[in-house]
C-alpha cells in the first residue's frame, strides 16, 4: 500500500534519511520504533510533503506522490496526526473536525457519526475550543480530524508523547478498533512500548536514517533484546 | 608574499575599482568629473546602507535619515548658522557625522532595546521616521523650509586662517576619492574582522550569540550608529558639492533611491552596493534621455525583478563568480 | 456644536477608509506574511478606474463595480508573477512590493500626466438638521465603508472560506495536511485584499484629489493601524485604524496638518516600541 524506496531527506544540507526503505501492506497497524533523532519524524514529514526529498520515491497505491504538494497528498487517501498533535486552539472542536471535511470533501461531513460514536467524548464538548482541552482530549481531536478527512491509511508521530497513561491506553484500544472495523492502515511512530504492544502487528525499527530491524509483534514480545538494542540509550 | 595572501589580496577588488575611478578624470571632461563627484558621495552612502542591511540584518527604509542629518548639520555650520566660529568645513563633518550617529543611537536604543521591533515592522517603522523629518523639514523655516538652505559653501581644506576651497570639480574629486576611499578600505577590512563575525552571527543565529555572552543589542546599536555616521558624512559631503540641503535628503524618495542601488548592486558585497549606485546612476542618465519618463518605469521593474531572479544583486552575483576562480574572497 | 460635531464625523470616515485599505494589508500580511508596498498604488488605481469610467460617460455605480474587479484581477496577475515566487522570503516581499509600487505609479503618470484628476460627486445632495449639514455623499460613503468593513469580518469569521484562511494563518502546514490548498487560499485572499483596496479608491475617489502620490499617504497609516493595533486579530484593525485615523484627522483640524502627522507617527511608534503586539496584544504571525 505504501512502498518507500531509497529515500534521502533532510534539512538544508544534512540527510537525516539516508536510503530508508520500507512497504507496509493494506490493513495493517505498523509501528516505527527508534530513539530521538534516528529520522522518525523526519519520514513522517517527508511522506507528508512537508520536507523537500532529495531523491529516491514514495509511492502510494503503486501511484508516486513523492512530487506532489502537501494538499494532494492529503487528497490521496493519505491522514497525518502532527507530533504535538497541532490541534487549531482558537477553534471549537466542531471546527477543527469541519475543517478536515473542508479540506478533504465537504462530504466527509457524514462522517460525524460514525467519529462521535468512536469517541463520544468530543459530540460533548463539540462547541467548546480546543485550546482548553487537555493533552489527552487534543490528541483524541487530532486523531478524529485526520479520520474526517477518511484516509486509506493514517500516520501518527507519537500520539502518547505528554499524555497521561489511562488515555494512551483508551486511545491504542480504539485506533485498533477503528481500524480492525474499517481496515485502515495504519503507521504508528511511537517509543510508548504499552502502546506499541497494545495496537502494532507488525514493528519497523530505525537507527541513523536506515531501516534496521523488522519483526511482528508476537517476536517483540517474547524478545526484549531488540526493545533494549534499538530503544536505550 | 605572505603579506600578499594574508592583507592584500582580499582587498584587491576594492582597490582596482578605487584605482580605475581615480584616472577617469584624466580622459573626461569637467562635467563629468562633476557628475564622478556625485557618484562617489552616492557610492558612500550605498556602503552605509549596505553595512546595516547586508551584514548587519537590519533592513532600514529610511535610511535617508542619516544622510540628511548629516547634510542639514553641515550646511547649517559652514555657512555660520549656528556661529562664525564654527564656520568651518573639518567642524562641520565631524558634527555632521556625530549627530547622524548620536540619533541613530537615540533611535536604535528605543527602537531594538527590549524585544525590540526588527523585521519588517522596523523597516515600516524607519520608513515613516523619514517621512516625518522630510515634512517637518519642509516646515521648518529657519532651516529654510520647503526651499531648503541655499548657498551651502565647497570643502575648504584650509585652517587657521588659511583658506583652501574647493570650488573646481577636480580637487573636489580627488578629496572626495580619498574619503570615501578610505571609508570603503575601512569597512572591508572591518566585516572581515571578529566584528564581522559576530554581525554575521546575528543573522544567522542570534540566541547563539547571546548564549556565549555576545550584547545583540550593543552590536546592533554599533553597527546601525557607524552605519548613520557614514551616511551622515555622506549626506555632508554632498551639501559640500551641491550647495543646497533640501528636504528631500531626508526623506522618503531618497532612501527609495539607495535602496534599489543597494539591492540590485548587491547588499551581502559592500563593493558591489557602491558599484550598484554608481552603475543605477550612469544608467539613469543616459536611459532617461532615452526613455524619459519611462526610465522610473524601467528602474521599478528592474528592482522588482532582480529581488525576484537575483536576491543576491546584479553585481554582487558575477562578482562573487570571477572572486571564486580567481579565489578571492569579495564578501 | 458643530466644531466638533463635523470633525468628527470627518474622522469617522477617514477611519472607515483607513480601516478598509488596512484590512486589505492585514489579510495579506496576517496570511502569508507579505508586506505589500504597492497596496497604496492598488488603490491608487482603483481611484483611476474610477476617473476613467467618469471619462466614458458611464455611471458612477458601474465604477464601484469595475474597480474592485479591475484591481482584483491586477492582484491575481501580481501574485501569479511576483508574489508566489518569493512568499517565503517575507524581507524580499517588501522591496519586490516597493519595484511594483514604483513602476505602477510611475505606469500612471505616463497614462494620466501627473496632474491631478477630479471625480465628481454622483450625488450633490446635502443633508441639512436644524444647524447641522453634511455632504451626503460622504456619509454614503461612510455607510458602504462600515458595510464592507463588516462583510470582511463576516466572510473570515462566519464562513467556511474564512475558517480555512485562519486555518492557514494559525498552522499552514497542518492546515495543507487536512488537504487544504494553502496556496490557493493565499491566492483568493491576496485578490480579496487588493479588490478592497481598489472599492475603497474607487469609493472615496470624488472626495479627494486623485493624483499618482495618493497612495503613500494611506499606506504608511495603514501600516502603523495594522501595527498599532495588533497584527493578530483582525479586530485589532479596528482599533489600530480608529486611533491612527482618529487622531491624526482630529489634531490635523485642531492644530496642522504637519503637526498631525508628526504627532501621529511619534504616537504609533511609541506604542509600537512599548506594546510590539498592539493595543489589544494578541499573537502576531511571523
Amino acid at each position: 500500500m505504501l512502498e518507500i524506496k531509497d529515500l534521502k531527506a533532510g534539512y538544508g544540507e544534512a540527510m537525516v534519511l539516508n536510503d530508508f526503505s520500507v512497504e507496509i501492506s493494506h490493513g495493517q497497524i505498523t509501528a516505527l520504533m527508534g530513539r530521538n533523532g534516528m529520522g522518525k519524524t523526519t519520514l513522517l514529514k517527508a511522506i507528508m510533503g512537508l520536507i523537500p526529498i532529495k531523491s529516491g520515491r514514495i509511492l502510494f497505491n503503486d501511484t508516486p506522490i513523492d512530487n506532489l504538494q502537501t494538499y494532494l497528498i492529503s487528497k490521496a487517501g493519505v491522514g497525518y496526526v502532527p507530533q504535538g498533535r497541532e490541534v487549531f486552539d482558537d477553534f471549537t472542536v466542531y471546527e477543527n473536525l469541519r475543517l478536515a471535511a473542508l479540506g478533504s470533501s465537504k462530504q466527509n461531513l457524514a462522517l460525524l457519526p460514525k467519529i462521535y460514536d468512536w469517541f463520544p467524548i468530543l459530540k460533548e464538548r463539540l462547541d467548546q475550543k480546543a485550546g482548553t482541552f487537555s493533552g489527552g482530549q487534543q490528541q483524541i481531536l487530532a486523531i478524529a480530524r485526520a479520520l474526517m478527512t477518511n484516509p486509506k491509511i493514517l500516520l501518527l508521530d507519537e500520539p502518547t508523547e505528554g499524555i497521561q497513561p489511562s488515555i494512551v491506553h483508551e486511545i491504542g484500544i480504539q485506533l485498533s478498533r477503528i481500524a480492525s472495523e474499517t481496515g485502515l492502515t495504519i503507521l504508528l511512530v511511537e517509543q510508548n512500548v504499552d502502546m506499541v504492544k497494545t495496537m502494532a502487528e507488525e514493528i519497523i525499527f530505525m537507527e541513523n536514517g536506515k531501516l534496521t530491524a523488522r519483526c511482528s509483534a508476537a517476536d517483540l514480545k517474547n524478545d526484549d533484546a531488540l526493545l533494549h538494542r534499538y530503544l536505550t540509550i | 608574499m605572505e603579506f600578499w595572501e594574508a592583507k592584500l589580496k582580499n582587498k584587491l577588488p576594492v582597490i582596482i575599482t578605487f584605482g580605475s575611478l581615480a584616472l577617469i578624470p584624466l580622459f573626461v571632461g569637467d562635467y563629468w568629473i562633476s557628475q564622478l563627484n556625485y557618484y562617489l558621495v552616492y557610492g558612500l552612502f550605498a556602503l552605509s546602507l549596505s553595512l546595516v542591511w547586508g551584514y548587519g540584518g537590519i533592513l532600514c527604509l529610511g535610511q535617508a535619515i542619516f544622510f540628511g542629518i548629516g547634510a542639514y548639520v553641515m550646511a547649517v555650520t559652514t555657512k555660520g548658522m549656528i556661529s562664525p566660529i564654527l564656520m568651518n568645513s573639518y567642524i562641520g563633518l565631524a558634527l555632521a557625522i556625530l549627530c547622524s550617529a548620536a540619533f541613530a543611537a537615540l533611535l536604535g536604543s528605543f527602537l531594538f532595546a527590549g524585544k525590540g521591533i526588527n523585521g519588517a515592522y522596523l523597516a515600516i517603522v524607519t520608513l515613516a521616521i523619514a517621512i516625518v523629518l522630510e515634512r517637518l523639514m519642509s516646515n521648518w523655516y529657519l532651516l529654510g523650509g520647503y526651499n531648503g538652505l541655499l548657498d551651502v559653501p565647497p570643502l575648504n581644506l584650509g585652517a587657521f586662517g588659511y583658506d583652501i576651497e574647493l570650488w573646481d570639480s577636480l580637487p573636489a574629486f580627488y578629496t572626495l576619492w580619498v574619503i570615501v576611499f578610505s571609508v570603503a578600505i575601512g569597512l572591508t577590512y572591518l566585516v572581515r574582522s571578529d566584528y564581522g563575525i559576530l554581525l554575521t552571527s546575528i543573522k544567522t543565529n542570534p540566541d547563539r550569540l547571546a548564549y556565549f555572552g555576545f550584547s545583540i543589542l550593543k552590536l546592533k546599536l554599533s553597527v546601525f550608529c557607524l552605519s548613520a555616521a557614514i551616511a551622515g558624512l555622506a549626506g555632508a559631503l554632498f551639501v559640500t558639492i551641491d550647495g543646497f540641503a533640501s528636504p528631500t535628503l531626508i526623506g522618503f524618495t531618497l532612501s527609495t533611491e539607495v535602496l534599489i542601488w543597494v539591492a540590485i548592486g548587491g547588499k551581502e558585497v559592500l563593493l558591489a552596493a557602491f558599484l550598484g549606485a554608481i552603475a543605477t546612476r550612469i544608467a539613469e542618465s543616459w536611459l532617461s534621455e532615452i526613455f524619459g519618463d519611462y526610465w522610473i518605469l524601467i528602474l521599478g521593474i528592474t528592482f522588482m525583478v532582480s529581488v525576484v531572479l537575483l536576491p543576491k544583486g546584479l553585481i554582487a552575483t558575477p562578482l562573487s563568480h570571477i572572486g571564486k576562480r580567481l579565489s578571492i574572497k569579495i564578501d | 456644536m458643530m466644531d466638533i460635531l463635523i470633525p468628527l464625523i470627518d474622522a469617522s470616515s477617514y477611519v472607515l477608509i483607513l480601516v478598509l485599505i488596512a484590512l486589505g494589508l492585514m489579510i495579506i500580511f496576517g496570511m502569508m506574511g507579505v508586506i505589500n508596498m504597492a497596496h497604496g498604488e492598488l488603490f491608487m488605481i482603483g481611484a483611476y478606474v474610477m476617473v476613467l469610467t467618469q471619462s466614458a460617460g458611464l455611471p458612477f455605480i458601474v465604477g464601484l463595480i469595475l474597480a474592485p474587479l479591475l484591481v482584483g484581477l491586477l492582484g491575481l496577475i501580481i501574485e501569479t508573477l511576483l508574489i508566489r515566487h518569493i512568499y517565503l522570503r517575507p524581507l524580499d516581499t517588501i522591496l519586490a512590493t516597493w519595484g511594483l509600487s514604483i513602476a505602477l505609479k510611475q505606469g500612471i503618470v505616463l497614462i494620466f500626466g501627473p496632474e491631478a484628476q477630479s471625480v465628481t460627486s454622483p450625488i450633490d445632495a446635502t443633508l441639512i438638521i436644524g444647524d447641522f449639514s453634511y455632504p451626503m455623499y460622504r456619509l454614503i460613503v461612510m455607510g458602504i465603508s462600515a458595510s464592507l468593513i463588516a462583510g470582511t469580518f463576516w466572510l473570515f469569521l462566519k464562513t467556511d472560506f474564512g475558517l480555512m484562511a485562519r486555518a492557514v494563518i494559525a498552522r499552514p502546514d497542518t492546515s495543507a495536511a487536512l488537504g487544504i490548498n494553502t496556496r490557493r487560499l493565499y491566492r483568493w485572499s491576496f485578490v480579496i485584499g487588493t479588490a478592497l483596496a481598489g472599492l475603497a479608491g474607487a469609493l472615496i475617489a470624488p472626495t479627494i484629489s486623485v493624483d499618482p502620490q495618493m497612495g503613500l499617504g494611506y499606506l504608511i497609516p495603514g501600516f502603523l493601524s495594522i501595527l498599532v493595533g495588533g497584527a493578530g486579530p483582525l479586530a485589532g484593525v479596528l482599533v489600530g485604524g480608529g486611533a491612527v485615523g482618529g487622531t491624526s484627522s482630529l489634531l490635523t483640524v485642531w492644530i496642522s496638518p504637519v503637526a498631525a502627522q508628526i504627532a501621529v507617527f511619534v504616537l504609533a511608534i511609541l506604542v509600537i516600541r512599548l506594546r510590539p503586539n498592539g493595543i489589544l496584544g494578541g499573537k502576531i504571525e511571523k
